[in-house]
């Protein structure tokens, strides 16, 4: 298996994001004209503590409020928000439409995120925490808080070698395209949602994300996602990304498993001793 | 260019075995007879002794290296592997028993633990198989990797054959008999092999793809004698064999015989040998010291800072006790020997149930020679822990007793470890069996460091900033770092207190030192100041040896996976409802 897309496919996906472009980008312009500090390499600089802003860890579509747990009152409660998938819809195949319901269904105990499992690509993205990102010399690093989870994005490895085995955050390579960084990051194990709403899609997942500056303290946050398998032709979300401005802005370890035990372990615990 | 040459040397460190069989018979002029396998280990005295130990093997007279197996010489060379041989073009080698029931049921009784003998049981769960016709088979692996059948053949005791994977094993046997000059024949009539003397080479259809090459797998190459080499060598290449390595007396021979090497189907890689080859010198095994720290300039980042980036490991630190224990020597420095003979007991003994696959030390996947430090406690000086207050002796005094693992209750029970949610600010870092890679990635005025057993990252920045508040307390804390000099001085704050190192209580203070000591050495040190627990600070230090080439620190998604904890507590629950029950039957 070689990493790269095939040519065909490629160029298939480059008319297909281009026509994306055209009928979307109202910041085209304004990306096209920014021009951002320049990191020690002369590439852009987007090291610091960036977070999404918005409700696509709830749902990448639109999505109106709807109950959540009713113990948890309007906290609970699932709050509306716009989708942030470019045209909208999100193409699954029929024969995956019967999972994402099942997904939907279960999510109360079934999101990993529920379990404190590793949020995978693109959901670490938008998670509603900040995360934090290094630009070092040969690798990329980037720091989500929730459960713990990282990334490698190696930026020195010209023809990558297939991912070792699939795991939940993937293997990530990137290149700078002028100001934008491009990752590829395949090699999942397909476990992992893209929100609390059951998205999901297979190992066979290739998501293609391209960031971009597009002022001094926002990115424009792009991420296509193939998976021939769930879907029936690549798609998209795009939403912005923003730099948290405070002075001691950082990402906080989120060590969520303790949380997580009660609904995996729950049934296996003896209880009545051990109040600690 | 420096790098480049340390990392030469340093794959140098690792473990080799060479089996040389020295078969005493006279040949046909181009006749070959099976001389060596060349396994790879990480202790050639250890492997001598496990030998001796288990397949009656003898000493080489005079040599720390090699054993001889019946008519069988087997060498030991350090070198690093990337596996065991399973798998690989030469899947395994076979010694012949007298008694194989009588040895199965020896080594199950002296266990994993103790010996580092691997039994591999058959799908019904039994250690032997009876053949109808052939005779009874086992298999085990030596603690290197190395698979080993036993078989009960009294036609041949000892070394017995040379089981080769192939993807047309017809042509495979086809190949040793016309090349090497073997007899084509059937052992005991049921087996196609190949027979050179007493010893046989079969073949088994590989079929899930193409087996492994030899080459970098604990079995690394197998060795063949011939009369005459320049002679068997122009044979050879009339047959179009493809020569590796022509005939030279190799650097570091112990004799001036001739060796080849050539390689075979499948990727076999066979050396050939003529008479009086007696081996090379086993390479000197030894830490990397060559460059002091007073000469050594630590590189720096192109923004100018000391650059750590890369990937270290602690697979050499695995196996040095915390305290210096009795009778360390007057230097607190181990030899090499000792050294590696330590790692080997700390690996086999650090486990509970993890099989071998689990424990890098012992796979000799590790390139690092492992620390002949005595101790971690550089301060106090004597190696060991300062008294612990009176107060702490009280609190250990009337603790509760602790709640064993088939006990638990619930997860707490069984510590933030087994639950994968940390091993605390001071264990996260220590060596352990698996998992001992430790990845670093700086930016300007950042530092993070990643590792990789549970997974966890901190980062640091190196630049003043104003801490957490009070009322933010983490299980890692709020790392405070600075630049020392070339040292990065990290101070660890804030921390909630839930775990604990030995007794530490939650207002201990962590500080940590690196400082990068030669091109492969990043110099850890702790101290831990925690006047509730004991009298006066204390001072660890050891190594993370880099390993850029090959290590990758691959997801270690420990929670997702853990499947232990599901089953410790059902496990725990099932003897609860059997005592309840027994309860009940008693009233």
């Amino acid at each position: 298996m070689v990493i790269r897309l095939k040519p065909t496919v490629f160029l298939t996906l480059q008319a297909f994001l281009a026509a994306l472009a055209l009928s979307v980008s109202a910041s085209a312009q304004e990306i096209a004209n920014y021009d951002p500090e320049e990191a020690w390499d002369g590439n852009p600089d987007i090291n610091g503590v960036w977070q999404a802003i918005g409700t696509a860890h709830w749902d990448l579509q639109d999505h109106e409020a709807s109950a959540g747990l009713p113990e948890m009152g309007a906290i609970g409660a699932v709050p509306p928000g716009q989708g942030v998938v470019v045209g909208g819809e999100i193409p699954y195949l029929d024969s995956a439409l019967e999972q994402k319901q099942a997904n939907w269904d279960s999510r109360p105990t079934g999101d990993p995120e529920t379990k404190c499992y590793l949020p995978g690509v693109p959901r670490a993205t938008y998670l509603p925490y900040p995360f934090q990102i290094l630009q070092g010399t040969d690798k990329i690093m980037i720091v989500y808080g929730f459960a713990e989870a990282n990334r490698t994005i190696h930026m020195n490895v010209e023809n990558p070698e297939p991912a070792p085995l699939d795991t939940w955050m993937g293997r990530s390579h990137g290149h700078w395209e002028g100001n934008t960084l491009v990752v590829d990051a395949r090699g999942f194990n397909g476990e992992a949602w893209f929100d609390r709403a059951g998205n999901f899609a297979s190992s066979n997942l290739v998501v293609t994300e391209r960031y971009t500056p597009i002022s001094a303290d926002a990115m424009l946050y792009e991420a296509t996602i193939e998976d021939p398998t769930v879907f029936s032709r690549p798609w998209q979300i795009r939403m912005p990304l923003y730099r948290r401005l405070e002075p001691n802005a950082r990402v906080i370890e989120y060590k969520c498993v303790e949380f997580s035990e009660e609904i995996l372990y729950g049934h296996l615990m003896k209880r009545e001793e051990n109040e600690d | 260019m420096k790098c480049r040459s340390t990392y030469v040397e340093s794959t140098k460190l690792i473990a080799k075995l060479i089996a040389a069989l020295a078969v005493a018979f006279p040949f046909a002029l181009n006749a070959a007879t099976p001389n060596h396998i060349q396994i790879a280990l990480s202790s050639t005295n250890e492997a001598v002794s496990w030998y001796e130990e288990h397949l009656d093997c003898e000493r080489v007279v005079g040599r720390n290296d090699a054993v001889v197996c019946g008519d069988t010489n087997i060498e030991f060379f350090v070198g690093r592997t990337v596996g065991g041989s399973q798998g690989s073009a030469v899947d395994h080698i076979g010694f012949s028993v007298e008694d194989l029931d009588a040895k199965m049921a020896e080594l199950e009784d002296v266990g994993v633990r103790g010996s580092g003998v691997r039994l591999i049981r058959f799908d019904d769960g039994a250690l032997v198989r009876d053949i109808p016709g052939l005779f009874k088979i086992a298999f085990i692996t030596d603690p290197w990797g190395t698979k080993i059948e036993l078989v009960e053949d009294e036609d041949v005791i000892g070394f017995h054959h040379i089981h080769l994977n192939s993807v047309d094993p017809a042509a495979a046997l086809d190949w040793y008999a016309q090349v090497l000059d073997g007899e084509r024949e059937s052992l005991k009539g049921m087996l196609d092999g190949v027979r050179f003397d007493d010893i046989w080479v079969l073949a088994t259809l590989f079929t899930d793809g193409r087996p492994g090459i030899t080459q970098g797998r604990t079995i690394d190459h197998i060795g063949f004698q011939v009369a005459d080499l320049d002679a068997a060598a122009a044979d050879m290449n009339q047959l179009n064999v493809e020569f590796r390595q022509d005939p030279v007396v190799p650097e570091g021979g112990r004799s001036d015989a001739k060796q080849a090497f050539v390689l075979g189907p499948d990727g076999v890689m066979i050396a050939v040998v003529e008479p009086g080859w007696a081996g090379i010198e086993e390479e000197s095994f030894t830490a990397d010291n060559s460059d002091s720290e007073e000469l050594y300039v630590v590189p720096r980042t192109p923004w100018g800072e000391p650059d750590f980036q890369g990937i270290w490991t602690a697979d050499a630190a695995h196996g040095i006790p915390l305290q210096r224990g009795v009778g360390a020597g007057e230097a607190g420095e181990l030899t090499p020997e000792e050294a590696a003979a330590r790692r080997e007991r700390g690996t086999l003994n650090s486990i509970w149930g993890y099989d071998r696959e689990w424990r890098d030390t012992t796979l000799g996947y590790v390139r690092s020679a492992p620390s002949t430090q005595a101790a971690m406690v550089i301060d106090p000086p004597n190696g060991q822990l300062p008294e612990t207050t009176e107060a702490y002796k009280q609190l250990v005094a009337n603790a509760p007793p602790r709640i064993p693992p088939q006990r638990a209750r619930t997860p707490v029970d069984l510590g933030t470890y087994v639950r994968c949610i940390t091993r605390g600010p001071v264990g996260m870092m220590m060596p352990s069996i698996y998992n001992n890679g430790l990845q670093i990635i700086q930016s300007p005025g950042n530092i993070a460091i990643q590792k990789e057993m549970i997974h966890e990252t901190r980062v640091i920045s190196t630049e003043p900033r104003e801490g957490l508040g009070d009322g933010l307390k983490t299980w890692l804390g709020d790392s405070h770092g600075r630049w020392e000099g070339d040292t990065l001085v990290i101070e660890v704050r804030n921390l909630n207190g839930r775990t604990s190192y030995l007794g530490s209580s939650p207002d201990m203070k962590l500080t940590q030192r690196f400082t990068r000591t030669g091109p492969d050495t990043l110099r850890y040190e702790f101290t831990v100041e925690d006047p509730a627990v004991w009298t006066e600070p204390w001072t660890g230090m050891f190594n993370f040896v880099r390993d850029d080439s090959q290590y990758e620190l691959v997801e270690y998604a420990c929670h997702e996976g853990n499947y232990g904890m599901t089953n410790t507590l059902s496990a725990a629950r099932t003897l609860d409802a059997r005592e309840a029950e027994e309860a009940d039957y008693q009233e």
